[in-house]
């Protein structure tokens, strides 16, 4: 039987500094703006994005297309300015992964956290079209 | 809860930098508008309040056995820089 834990390696995904900036927080954690991206081969496309001044709080997170590959958020003009947006390229896509037993687990569509690569700094973003998504979208599970 | 009345086109200011205004008004909808900074975020309640609910169910803490199966990857894509693959901003420019 796999177990994932918050994993105490670091390999760096995104660069040397993976340090992610989230000035807003995340909703419901406003107050947590930093977050560190971690992965491991063995537990791709996962990611865990740990709260960086503990390291014992950790959210899964998955790129949403490998559920969804139409996958397609209207991003505010708002939010592409608020994080410095000059074209889709700059963006990193995660979405959120609740675990919800031994068989599963869904992601949240609704809620995407869109991460400028260059600068690092996201934010969990309501898209335009966020009704057409589910905050609950079901995973398949082997 | 202080409780304002407003008619179309008046508006409310917040702490001198948060404008609400009220734009339209039809049956029991009304229209509002907002001018607020970057840094200000505001949301309708509903999906705040479902995204936020969903946000603390996921937190995960270190040493909770949370994933004892293997969640498949159905279209088998590797991780990739993800934003690269497709479009996903409406009316970019």
């Amino acid at each position: 039987m796999k177990t994932l834990e918050t994993p105490v390696l670091e390999t760096n995904t995104i660069g040397e500094d993976n340090t992610v900036t989230l000035p807003l927080g995340l909703l419901g954690f406003e107050r947590v703006k930093k977050y560190v991206l971690l992965s491991s081969p063995d537990e791709a496309p996962f990611m865990w994005f740990q709260v960086m001044d503990d390291p014992n709080l950790a959210f899964l997170v998955v790129s949403p297309f490998v559920v969804d590959p139409d996958y397609s958020p209207d991003i505010s003009d708002e939010d592409v300015r608020f994080l410095g947006l000059n074209s889709p390229e700059d963006a990193l896509l995660f979405n959120i992964v609740t675990v919800r037993g031994n068989s599963t687990a869904t992601i949240n569509l609704k809620g995407p956290i869109v991460i400028n690569r260059f600068t690092l700094v996201g934010k969990q973003v309501i898209p335009d079209n966020a009704n057409q998504y589910s905050v609950r979208h079901e995973l398949a599970v082997e | 809860m202080l409780i304002l009345s407003r008619k179309r086109n008046e508006s409310i200011v917040i702490d001198g930098h948060i404008t609400i205004k009220i734009v339209r008004v039809d049956g029991d909808v009304v229209k509002v508008g907002i001018d607020a900074p970057s840094e200000v975020p505001v949301h309708r309640q509903e999906i705040y309040d479902e995204i936020q609910k969903s946000n603390k169910e996921a937190l995960t803490q270190k040493g909770k056995k949370a994933q004892p199966a293997r969640y498949s990857c159905p279209n088998g894509l590797p991780l990739g820089p993800p934003a690269s693959r497709t479009i996903f901003f409406k009316d970019f420019s």
